[in-house]
Formats: C-alpha cells, structure tokens, sequence
C-alpha cells in the first residue's frame, strides 16, 4: 500500500503525451503535443489569441477529447465516455476564467462551497473554509449577492475563491490578467505566489508572459499547435 | 450546505421561480390523468354490465323421444358434474307447453293433448368464471355427447358479439391510455426543459466543478415526482367528487378500489419523476 502511494506521488499531475487534436472545420489544432507537470510545480503557457489555450483547458477537463495521443490527470486517463473518471479528475481541478464561471442562480457564498458540496464534505468544514476565504479576497459584504449582481474583478475574485476552498491540486487559470487593473492584477498575482508556495500546482494560460515571477514553475509557448 | 440540502434548495428554486409553468404543467397533467381514469372508469363499468348480462345467459338442452324418464335422474347427475354448470332445471312437455302458451299468448297445441310434440329439456345456468365463448362451448360440446340429448342450444351469436365489444373496449383502452399517458410523460418533460433551459450554463459549470449528471437532475426528478403524483391524486378527487354527487339507478359505477388507486398515484408519480429526469438530461449532454 505504502509502495503504491509512493509511486503515485511521483507519478506527474498532468501528463499529455503526443497529442494530435482536429478542430471542427478540419485543421489541426495540436501536433504531437506534450506536457508534463509534477505534483507542485506550476505551469504559465504562452500564446496567441486562437493558438489553443481554450482547448488545451478542454482536453484538460474531459471536455473535447484528443484524435490521437493520451490525456492523463491525477493519474487517470480521460477517455471520452468515462463520465465517472471525468467527475472525479473535474472534482479536483478548480478554474478560474475561460469556459469557468459562476452559477447565476446560486449567492456568491454558495457558489465558492459548490466545490464542497459535490465532494460531500461536512457543513461545518465548508463554513470555517468560507469565511476564511470571504475574508482572504473581501468579500464579505458580497456573500449574499447573486453574480449578475457582481463587477467584473469580485467575479473574478470569487472564482479564485471557489478554486481553492477544497483544497483542488490543480488549478487551472485561463487569462488571470484579462481585463483587470493593475492593482487588482497584483493582488491577483501575489495569490498566484502564494496557492504555488503552498504547494499546489497551477497551470496558467496566457497571451502575454506574465511580468513577475512565480516560484516553481516552467515556461511553454504554444505556437503551431505545439509546447516550445 | 449538505448535498440534499442542495438538492432540495434547487427544488425549491425551481418550484418558486417558475409558478406559472408549476401551476401550468400540474393542471394540463391532471386533465390528461383525468381522461385515462374516465376511460379506466368505463371500462370498468362496461366490464361489470356486461358481467350482469351474461349471469342471465341460459342454456337449453333438448332430449330425445326415445331416453326412459328412468334415466333422468342419471343424466341430471352428469350434466351438473360438468364443471360450471351452476343449476340444472328439467322441463317436461307439459312444461314446455305452458311455457310457449305464455310466450305466444295462446295455447298452440289445443287438440294435441296425446301428441304434444314438444321435446323435454333442460335449462342450465352457468357460473361466472365460464362465461366466455370458448368455455360455453366446450361444456356445449360435453354435453352434446351425452346419450339421451338430441340438441343443445345457447345463444353463441350473442355471446361472440359481447366478447367483441369487451375485447373492442379493452384494445381502446390500451391505446387509449398509451397515448394519454405518453402526452403526460412529453408533456411534463416538456414543461420542465422549459424550466431549466435557462439554466443551461448553470448546469455546464456544475459539470465542470465535477458534479454527477444524477445530482444535477435529481431535483428535477423529484419536480417530476410532485407534479406527477400531485396530479394524479387532483385527477382522482374529481372523479370520487363527481361519484359521489351523480348516481345512476340503471347502470352500477364501477370504481377501481383503493389500492389500485394508490398504486396508480404511485405509477404516476414515477412517471413524472422519470419525465422530469429526461427533461433536463438533454441538456446535460
């Protein structure tokens, strides 16, 4: 038992091997493309508007499945079908921006717990972690509010905070700059410091390299359908 | 919040947010329901109607000029062993006489006081569970057989076309319900697809936070649920109310008895939950 978790640890979080995805009207969006991400370290993918960054996050999700190649999170394969697999790697990915969004019909406070009640985890445990995470990113005041209701960076504030509140491995930002001003986009980037001091891993998908510096992590670019 | 706190805030939600179409759908429903227990109602009733005409059905056994009345006795013996045959009655001539004096008005045979040619016979009464055509006729054929019987007559014509109109009634109301019932399943499917089609985004970003297609659509499924066995049971108030205020002297109501109700709300409720799971499945793909 003690073996088999030791070679899980070392066994990559995130591990796309010579994947080759087709996109709807025919071309390819991916050739041979590959990622690998340990357990702790973070990755910042690079790339242009319409180079793949979206459907690199849906590959990641089990959302769109690769022609050709294998897509394993958490040491699972997402093979299309496999719904169960899916709910349980989605389970332990939190996303931030992109196809991520917040529930309109749920309160700011629900939709951060959301991640907890489908895991099923104690009322008691998802009040303490609320709080802490309300009063992390201020948010306080907003916990009753319904989405519509929010600007733009308390959205954003609050899916960073849904992201983390159950401990997800993995996360998964598309864009963390978009359409912020730059004092929020610090207070974003010293919390991207953070979540990767503790531990945890972060993929982040990007148009512009990011102009500071986050710990252990590895730059990609995608260009042609491809990791350089 | 726990899952089934979840689960049934969502209920709730749903529920409050949509009056209308709730309202809407539990009152299109019962009238669909109503429609079918009308018809269940019928066929019950024409079932029983149908029962009391052939409890009257009667069979004459004629016997020939040549059997002793010393053999009477055995040959009652025999017709009454026959399974079904619940009365045997002997009809002399003189008997038969009488009996045609009556129908006719007149006594025909005036001056035949040696020669009444009318034959001696029996009138058999069956019970109820051999009523049918195929069971008369077989009791028919055994006592056809019968040393001493000349002919056995019953009224087979009359006996097929009430076994048509049974089984006409019946395939009516096969079809009758299968279409009603369907309506109500696409129709309160419908009602909830429309429900939730706003809450399509919703729905994806549960899928992408991991949750299960089934805890998405249960709180649907228990709508479905109420909306179903709610109607049902609105449907089978109408009819007891409108029972117990209309009675007809000729014709005996049939209503089917509680437990078959019960179990019909059940049935439905069912039903409903299914159809509310449907509806919104399609758009969890």
């Amino acid at each position: 038992m003690l073996e088999k978790n030791a070679a899980a640890a070392t066994e990559p979080l995130v591990e796309l091997k010579n994947v080759f995805l087709v996109s709807d009207r025919g071309g390819y969006v991916f050739r041979d493309l590959n990622l690998t991400l340990e357990a702790g370290r973070s990755a910042v993918i690079t790339g242009v508007a319409g180079s793949g960054k979206t459907s690199l996050v849906e590959l990641m999700i089990g959302r769109r499945f690769a022609e050709c190649g294998t897509v394993r999170l958490f040491n699972r394969e997402l093979k299309k079908g496999k719904k169960r697999v899916i709910n349980r790697v989605r389970e332990k990915i939190g996303g931030v921006g992109g196809v991520f969004g917040l529930l309109p019909s749920l309160t700011v406070a629900e939709n951060i717990t959301l991640p907890m009640v489908i895991s099923g985890i104690r009322k008691k445990i998802q009040q303490e972690r609320l709080l802490k995470l309300l009063s992390e990113f201020s948010l306080l005041k907003q916990a009753g509010e319904y989405p519509p209701n929010l600007t733009r960076v308390e959205n954003y504030l609050v899916q960073f905070a849904r992201a983390s509140i159950a401990g997800q491995p993995l996360i998964i930002i598309d864009e963390p700059s978009a359409g912020l001003d730059l004092k929020t986009y610090q207070r974003i980037f010293d919390y991207l410091i953070k979540i990767s001091i503790s531990g945890r891993s972060m993929i982040i998908l990007t148009s512009e390299k990011p102009p500071l510096e986050i710990p252990q992590t590895d730059h990609y670019l995608l260009e042609n359908g491809t990791l350089i | 919040m726990t899952r089934i706190i979840f689960i049934l805030r969502e209920l709730a939600r749903s529920l409050y947010r949509h009056p209308g179409t709730v309202v809407t759908s539990l009152l299109s429903t019962s009238l669909l329901i109503l429609l079918f227990n009308l018809f269940w109602v019928v066929v019950g009733t024409s079932e029983r109607f149908y029962k009391n005409l052939l409890s009257e059905m009667t069979m004459d056994v004629f016997l020939s000029e040549e059997l002793p009345d010393s053999n009477l006795p055995a040959l009652t013996g025999e017709i009454k062993a026959i399974r079904g045959v619940l009365s045997v009655l002997y009809i002399s001539k003189d008997m038969a006489r009488q009996d045609l004096a009556s129908q006719v008005g007149t006594d025909l045979l005036v001056g035949y006081d040696s020669l009444n040619p009318l034959p001696r016979s029996y009138s058999l009464s069956f019970e109820s569970e051999v009523l049918n055509l195929s069971e008369i006729a077989e009791i028919a054929g055994k006592i056809q057989t019968l040393p001493g019987v000349m002919e056995v007559s019953y009224s087979r014509a009359w006996l097929e076309k009430v076994e048509n109109t049974k089984s006409i009634i019946l395939e009516i109301g096969l079809v009758f319900g299968l279409i009603i019932f369907s309506s109500a399943l696409i129709s309160s499917a419908n009602n909830i697809r429309l429900m939730t089609r706003t809450r399509v985004i919703g729905f994806q970003q549960m899928l992408l936070l991991g949750a299960g297609r089934m805890f998405i659509s249960l709180p649907f499924f228990i709508e479905g649920f109420l909306i179903g066995g709610l109607s049902a049971v609105l449907s089978w108030l109408i009819i007891f109310y409108g029972y117990h205020r209309i009675s007809f002297t000729q014709i005996e109501i049939v209503i089917p008895d509680m437990n078959q109700v019960y179990l019909f709300c059940l049935a439905t409720a069912l039903l409903g939950g299914i159809s509310g799971y449907l509806g919104v499945r399609k758009l969890l793909k």
